[in-house]
């Protein structure tokens, strides 16, 4: 029951709230009525006033800021050190949903590696013609080097990022599986420990799962995978240096790990083992959780003009003398187009049918199918298959006659370069705006953070909730003005 | 640890020190300088001089006009002068962002507060009328840096760097604090006798080392050339003098290397070396020739530095 005060604040802060009822709103079900499971979250935000919320918003904030919590943003002249906006209304998972985003998160991480690991052995999968061949050898991230080699314990991808994304019709979609350097797991504890500081109160409420086990279970993992003859093994974190902009999380996951964050130049290789440079001389090294990317690894091995490798890298690598995650080469499979036969490798390797969605795709590869697209640009979304950050993405209904022409273009000139999907409409969570001083709906998407070790598997319960902050936009990148959300995971 | 960040650490617990000192001098000239006894050490192109000195800045034409505002900007707040405060806090803390995964999370944000702080410092305040609360400001934090390095952070290899950064720049810094106010003293003298030996610059000295009071505890006498100098360098009580700087990195040396009989070259038998020399030394012999022996202190500081960069960061 609800006191007349209580409503009257309920009308400050959320009375200018629209509902948009062509979107699914996160927090009310198909009736327009808040979803039991907010209820309790949607009194308790009610009972704020929009300056307490100002104010706590504003807190949030410094203590990002003065937790150096902070992330580059390269301008024209100068680099400007920005926080990842926040958002202070948390994403609730009931447990029945969580559930089906675990277990398929897991599906997928297997099946890759499974993939992968026949990609660059027999190639079955090929043979039997479920994937074309062409679409592995013409992929830019297919790695020749790797062919035959066995990465220790088995694994390649140690580390996915899921990006999924529920539809209108309440429905889990994977959008893109990220298997080479995925980032933003730091956030999803930041996020955490923000919205704790800011409303503690909120947690008596419900019962949440922690997110702060993710350090360790990262640190077992990369143990379970040390080389062979390695009793305890020396594990490190690689990272391209303090400019990078997801450098706070390099640091954070070594320091939590209590491991070393090395840069390139700190280590060296001699007779195929790996040492870090310490100030009492070499010492092996033999994990390494790397942060740079394949290109950059090894500049014997791969691009020349790398600064940030270590030369040498790989050959230790192929002697089995170091372990490296994720392997290199597993872009290969995060690649947009082996995205669209997602489902047919998961029954393929596993003979079990996806748990979580695909979005069906267009391949501009085929034909037909490159006709249909060509046609229907306006009803579609067209992606490179191999820019990340969400560059290079067109959205067809937001184009004038003028682009849909330019897009139509350059699909033509490189088909092979892109794909097409429906366009997807993301689910709606309040957020609160700034500029408006209220709460409006924002498109969310949730990455999902899954751990493959040698008889090992771990999902974060949590992930990173991101939100398109500016009205309507799709895109959730934070290169591209996204924010992000603490992500509650309920307990049964 | 890794030698590149045992580098980084070295200079962070450096620059911590080195800015401390510079807003401490800046903050004890001027004020000292403004009811000071006589006209040399109250005229404010004095005192300005005497600040672009200390940043190893002398003004060269010493017949023109500075402009006060204008040096207490480059010496605060400017983003293009390579030694102003403003920018030893933002190496600190670029020294400490590479080490971000070693320190304690309580030692990075005191780290990172204190440089948000001197960099949204208003400056057209700070030249006019804020001199003394940036300055007073910029010493506390660095003590509450100081706080944390001590009370958060395991005393090992990492502590003992920190450490070694700290003392060697405190025994710089002291020792050009010195320089500095010698030069002043001789500068300043005036026509009745002991000018120099009693000059008003030597407690504007010992307030620039925050040394004043327990000088006069220790004595129980008015400063005079020989007694803040004694003081100063020799005393291995006082904390701020060139004598405990030198024990202390000494036995934070000797963390990183504990064996008893050391090598020749190393950095624990070199500051042994510097540190015997002037445990044995009388305020006599100093006093003959203090200009050489300041350069000669200044030196010794230098070799050792140079050793452990060759020891501990070359690899």
């Amino acid at each position: 029951m609800k006191t007349n005060c209580m409503s009257n604040v309920e009308n400050q802060i959320f009375s200018s709230y629209q509902r948009n009822p062509d979107l699914y709103d996160e927090i009310y079900d198909s009736k327009g009525n808040i979803k039991d499971i907010y209820q309790k979250l949607f009194d308790i935000y009610g009972g704020h006033s929009i300056q307490d919320y100002i104010n706590l918003n504003s807190k949030a904030k410094a203590s990002f800021f003065n937790q150096g919590i902070t992330f580059q943003v390269y301008g024209e002249d100068n680099v400007q050190e920005k926080i990842f906006p926040f958002d202070l209304f948390p994403r609730i998972i009931d447990p029945e949903e969580w559930d089906i985003i675990e277990r398929g998160s897991i599906q997928r991480a297997k099946a890759l590696n499974l993939f992968l690991w026949d990609i660059y052995h027999d190639k079955n999968i090929l043979k039997d013609k479920v994937v074309p061949l062409e679409l592995i050898t013409s992929s830019a991230n297919y790695l020749d080097q790797m062919n035959g080699l066995n990465p220790p314990g088995g694994i390649y991808n140690h580390i996915s990022g899921t990006d999924i994304i529920k539809h209108k019709d309440g429905q889990y979609y994977v959008l893109e599986d990220n298997i080479r350097c995925p980032s933003g797991v730091s956030y999803v504890i930041c996020n955490r420990t923000a919205l704790k500081r800011a409303l503690f109160g909120v947690f008596n409420h419900y019962q949440t799962y922690t997110v702060t086990d993710y350090a360790e279970n990262l640190l077992e993992q990369l143990e379970s995978v040390k080389p062979k003859g390695v009793d305890i093994p020396n594990c490190v974190v690689i990272t391209p240096g303090m400019y990078n902009s997801a450098f706070y999380e390099h640091s954070y996951l070594a320091k939590t790990m209590g491991v070393e964050l090395v840069e390139g130049r700190d280590l060296f290789v001699e007779n195929d083992f790996v040492y870090m440079k310490t100030i009492k001389g070499p010492e092996k090294v033999d994990v390494i959780y790397r942060r740079i990317d394949d290109a950059f690894l090894d500049p014997l091995e791969f691009r020349p003009d790398s600064a940030l490798g270590v030369p040498g890298l790989f050959a230790a690598y192929k002697k089995g003398n170091v372990t490296l995650a994720n392997a290199p080469g597993t872009g290969v499979a995060d690649d947009k187009a082996v995205y669209t036969y997602m489902p047919d490798i998961i029954k393929y390797y596993l003979k079990e049918e996806p748990i979580l969605n695909n979005v069906h795709t267009y391949h501009c590869s085929r034909p037909d199918e490159l006709q249909y697209v060509l046609e229907n640009i306006k009803d579609l979304v067209v992606k490179p298959v191999d820019e990340a950050g969400g560059y290079g993405i067109s959205i067809g209904n937001r184009l004038t006659q003028q682009e849909i022409e330019e897009v139509r273009k350059q699909v033509k000139e490189n088909p092979r370069k892109y794909v097409a999907q429906p366009i997807m409409s993301l689910s709606v969570h309040p957020t609160y705006i700034d500029d408006s001083e209220s709460f409006e709906q924002r498109h969310v998407d949730l990455r999902t953070f899954t751990i493959l070790g040698k008889d090992k598997e771990f999902v974060l319960k949590g992930g990173l909730t991101r939100v398109a902050l500016k009205k309507g936009n799709l895109i959730v990148n934070s290169s591209q003005g996204g924010g992000s959300k603490d992500t509650w995971v309920l307990k049964k | 640890m890794l030698a590149r960040v045992a580098n980084n650490l070295f200079w962070m617990g450096r620059y911590i020190e080195r800015s401390e000192h510079i807003a401490r001098y800046m903050n004890v000239n001027y004020f000292s300088s403004l009811d000071a006894p006589n006209q040399i050490s109250q005229d404010r192109q004095f005192v300005l001089r005497s600040m672009l000195f200390m940043v190893g800045e002398p003004d060269k034409d010493s017949n023109g006009t500075l402009v006060e505002e204008e040096v207490l900007f480059k010496i605060g707040v400017d983003p293009s002068f390579v030694s102003s405060i403003l920018n030893n806090v933002k190496y600190a803390r670029e020294n400490a962002n590479s080490a971000r995964d070693l320190i304690s999370t309580e030692l990075y944000e005191s780290i990172n507060k204190f440089y948000h702080f001197v960099l949204n410092y208003p400056k057209e305040v700070f030249v006019r009328s804020g001199l003394h609360d940036f300055t007073t400001n910029v010493t506390e934090m660095s003590a509450i840096l100081r706080g944390k390095i001590r009370g958060t952070l395991l005393h090992d290899s990492v502590y003992a760097i920190i450490m070694m950064g700290v003392n060697i720049e405190r025994a710089t810094q002291i020792t050009r604090m010195i320089n500095s106010k010698y030069n002043d003293a001789l500068l300043s003298q005036s026509d009745f006798e002991d000018g120099f030996r009693k000059s008003f610059e030597w407690t504007t000295l010992l307030k620039c080392a925050e040394s004043y009071d327990m000088m006069r505890r220790y004595y129980k006498k008015p400063p005079t050339s020989i007694s803040t100098l004694e003081f100063l360098i020799l005393n291995p009580n006082c904390p701020r003098s060139v004598m405990n700087a030198l024990n202390q990195f000494y036995e934070h040396v000797k963390i990183l290397n504990p064996e008893r009989k050391y090598n020749k070259e190393s950095t624990a038998f070199l500051i042994g070396r510097v540190r015997s020399e002037y445990e044995f030394k009388y305020i006599e012999e100093i006093e003959k020739d203090i200009k050489s022996f300041i350069e000669s202190i200044l030196k010794s500081l230098e070799e050792i530095s140079n050793k452990v960069d060759e020891e501990f960061f070359n690899y």
